[in-house]
């Protein structure tokens, strides 16, 4: 293995004893790692690694055998540390490895991986020994040197032997904002973090808005929105959908939220209330092999009827050719899920297509909403919509609906359903119960 | 019928009807969701506020006596390792940190949400060793991917949560259970789902995520019979941890209590092996004779 842009050799005289670069070589290494940040889209990270109790193998063994231990131990750092990383002993049972191109989350499990390798047993003659390591990740931040960037890391070295040895601990280091889209991806890393956490203390929660019938003013149905609050902060979905579909952390979302939204229903119909909630799926979701299981699955824990779940699928993934997704479509109806086509009319589907989809329902996105009641060509495709809808079997929703105008002109449009801030806000559990009421 | 999950509905104090209350019971068994306990969406609701108040908490768990002592006896446990002793829930709850009080205390009712027999006393009792020697294991191997020994604990009481729910939800499971048990071949779950639309380990992980278990322990119950949960270590990393640990420990409970009516440990037992680092021989040997003295241990402290 060798380093691209500096070959290890190049690092200063080096360590006698493992061949290793030292701290000079290390430092030099990082400052030219820091210097190229202007064309670099992500700072360098430093995992800093020491041996745990390793003065008591010295003491028990002997140097001979200590430093023999510090060689196949170098050995199976060399064997473990990616291609284009620079490992580097920079204390007499202290590594430190950069890794030129890291997220959080790949340094993080390079890390585990270094003491997975350190932690296996080791034989030294008739001496048979389990040695264990503590490791420090610090990402590089762009107005830090390399001393600052190894000091942090060190320190985060230390915390990690606080707590036990054999593990690995994180450095803190203040969020930065998006500059410019520069650091986006430092900035996603922090979104992915707060999901990690709202995920850990319960952060995630369904708000509800209430779908009402046109001619009547009855709540058919409320969508599920799902949201997210750390520490009294609130997430906007825009933020971290997105990252939650990059982390592939969005089947466990997925999950989540069908799973508490037919619990919704299970406690409405325990009230006496016979509720339909909408939930949205997304790609990741039903390119899921499983998804059908998981569908199965909340039927069993929850014992709710199926038709109680509307999912929202965009028409896009309705068009989507691969198997697993139609697959999964087909078994969401075989199942007796209600299907809906999510914001229709923004995708490229052909009206052709629309008499073989197998949804109920269609929601008007709220794009042809927005301009009524000045554009009547708006309020031409609202009712062309309902007409063809209501030929096809379909109904139609229509979303953000915002003004008493709209709300009018969509009912005379034809239009079965509405959904916007003119009838209700989306709203807790509680609330929404009240709203019922 | 879970106590807890009944104060949105009234008590039967309150409203001087039993016979509705028993309806209602009955409605809700009918339903059969084991109802999330409304003290834990209590105590999540807190901590998503930011500021959580100790006091109101401390106050709701008091008025559940056995809740509340279970919860002290959790803090005071050597599985944990906290130094310091407490006597109070107050204390307890401090000592724990939100996430692991929240956790342990959906342990502590997740026998209450299920109608009680004497059968199902028995899966918990042995869900509950399997999570103790998983907690041992980890004081004993060392702390990884972030799998600390309270983690390894949930992880144990949670793992098979989805059985008694596929018992109540279908019939002639237990057979199907048993089938599976039996099969030397395939992986457990596809024995589930060539009669079933879906498995236990789905359904615990379902489960899991409406009680609010962190989302590492939630995956590891969606794939604890899958192999390549431990093989595929990128993709498992502290998951795969968890299946490794309990599947051990299960291994561990079994021998020294001479019951094994499954072919887990042939499955994947030398998965679980590598990915603890451990080597079959000697050093499973010595851990069998340690983790004997700790349940003899446990045995006397019962």
């Amino acid at each position: 293995m060798s380093v691209v842009t500096l070959p290890q050799d190049d690092l200063g005289a080096g360590d006698w004893l493992t061949g290793l670069a030292d701290r000079g070589g290390c430092v030099a290494r990082l400052t030219s790692l820091l210097s190229e940040l202007p064309i670099r889209d992500r700072l360098p990270a430093v995992l800093w690694l020491d041996i745990d109790r390793f003065r008591q193998i010295n003491n028990s063994f002997g140097y001979v055998v200590g430093d023999s231990v510090l060689v196949e131990l170098c050995r199976r750092l060399e064997r473990s540390r990616p291609p284009q990383s620079t490992l580097a002993r920079v204390g007499g049972d202290e590594f430190v490895l950069i890794l030129p191109n890291a997220s959080g989350h790949e340094a993080e499990r390079i890390a585990h991986k270094l003491v997975g390798a350190v932690h296996q047993r080791l034989s030294i003659g008739t001496t048979r020994m389990r040695p264990s390591a503590s490791v420090g990740v610090a990402l590089g931040q762009p107005d830090e040197d390399a001393n600052e960037l190894l000091e942090r890391a060190e320190r985060a070295m230390a915390e990690a032997k606080r707590e036990g040895g054999g593990r690995v601990s994180l450095a803190a280091d203040a969020l930065l904002p998006a500059r410019d889209g520069k650091y986006l991806a430092r900035e996603e890393l922090a979104v992915e973090e707060t999901l990690h956490r709202a995920l850990e203390i319960g952060g995630l929660y369904l708000d509800y808005q209430p779908i009402v019938r046109v001619t009547d003013g009855v709540t058919v149905a409320a969508e599920a929105l799902m949201r997210c609050r750390v520490d009294g902060e609130i997430l906007p979905p825009g933020r971290f959908i997105p990252v939650a579909e990059k982390t592939g952390l969005i089947s466990h979302l997925g999950d989540w939220c069908l799973v508490t939204a037919a619990e919704f229903v299970s406690r409405m119909q325990g009230h006496g209330t016979a509720l339909k909630v909408a939930v949205n799926v997304s790609r990741v979701q039903l390119q899921n092999r499983s998804f059908a299981k998981s569908l199965h699955g909340v039927l069993a824990y929850t014992g709710i009827q199926p038709g109680r779940i509307e999912l929202e699928i965009t028409e896009s993934l309705f068009m989507d050719p691969s198997e697993v997704v139609k697959g999964n479509i087909r078994a969401a109806l075989a199942a007796g899920f209600p299907l809906a086509i999510d914001d229709f009319g923004t995708g490229y589907s052909s009206l052709a297509c629309l008499k073989d989809l197998p949804a109920a329902k269609l929601k008007l996105d709220r794009a042809f909403v927005v301009d009524l009641p000045v554009d009547r060509r708006a309020f031409g495709v609202a009712r062309a919509v309902a007409g063809l809808a209501a030929d096809l079997g379909m109904e139609v929703v229509a979303e953000g609906v915002e003004t008493a105008a709209q709300l009018q002109l969509l009912g005379e449009a034809g239009i079965n359903e509405v959904q916007g801030f003119h009838i209700a806000r989306p709203m807790n559990e509680g609330d929404l119960i009240e709203w019922l009421s | 019928m879970a106590d807890m999950s009944d104060e949105e509905h009234g008590t039967a104090g309150e409203t001087g009807d039993l016979a509705l209350n028993r309806q209602l019971e009955a409605s809700l068994r009918e339903i059969g969701i084991p109802p999330r306990p409304r003290i834990l969406e209590l105590i999540i609701i807190e901590a998503r506020a930011g500021e959580p108040d100790f006091n109101y908490l401390a106050e709701l768990i008091q008025a559940d006596v056995a809740l509340a002592a279970g919860l002290v006896k959790v803090a005071n446990s050597p599985f944990f390792g906290y130094r310091q002793k407490t006597r109070n829930v107050r204390d307890a709850l401090l000592m724990l940190g939100l996430r692991v009080a929240a956790n342990a205390v959906a342990g502590l009712i997740l026998r209450r949400v299920f109608p009680p027999s004497v059968q199902l006393e028995r899966f918990w009792d042995a869900s509950q060793r399997t999570g103790e020697l998983a907690a041992w294991l980890v004081k004993r191997l060392g702390v990884r991917y972030g799998v600390g020994a309270e983690d390894a604990y949930t992880f144990g009481l949670f793992r098979d949560c989805g059985i008694p729910v596929m018992m109540r939800r279908f019939s002639g499971y237990a057979q199907v259970l048993a089938r599976a048990n039996e099969d030397s071949e395939r992986p457990f779950t596809a024995v589930e789902e060539a009669e079933l639309p879906t498995n236990h380990a789905v359904v615990g992980g379902l489960m899991a995520q409406s009680w609010w278990l962190p989302e590492p322990i939630c995956t590891a119950i969606r794939r604890h019979h899958e192999r390549a949960v431990l093989t595929d270590l990128d993709a498992g990393g502290p998951a795969g941890r968890q299946v490794a640990l309990a599947q051990l420990a299960e291994k561990l409970h079994q021998d020294s209590s001479g019951l094994n009516r499954s072919h887990e440990w042939d499955k994947l037992g030398a998965a679980s092996l590598a990915v603890l680092g451990l080597d079959g021989g000697a050093e499973m040997a010595e851990l069998e004779t340690e983790a004997k003295e700790f349940l003899a241990h446990l045995a006397m402290a019962l």
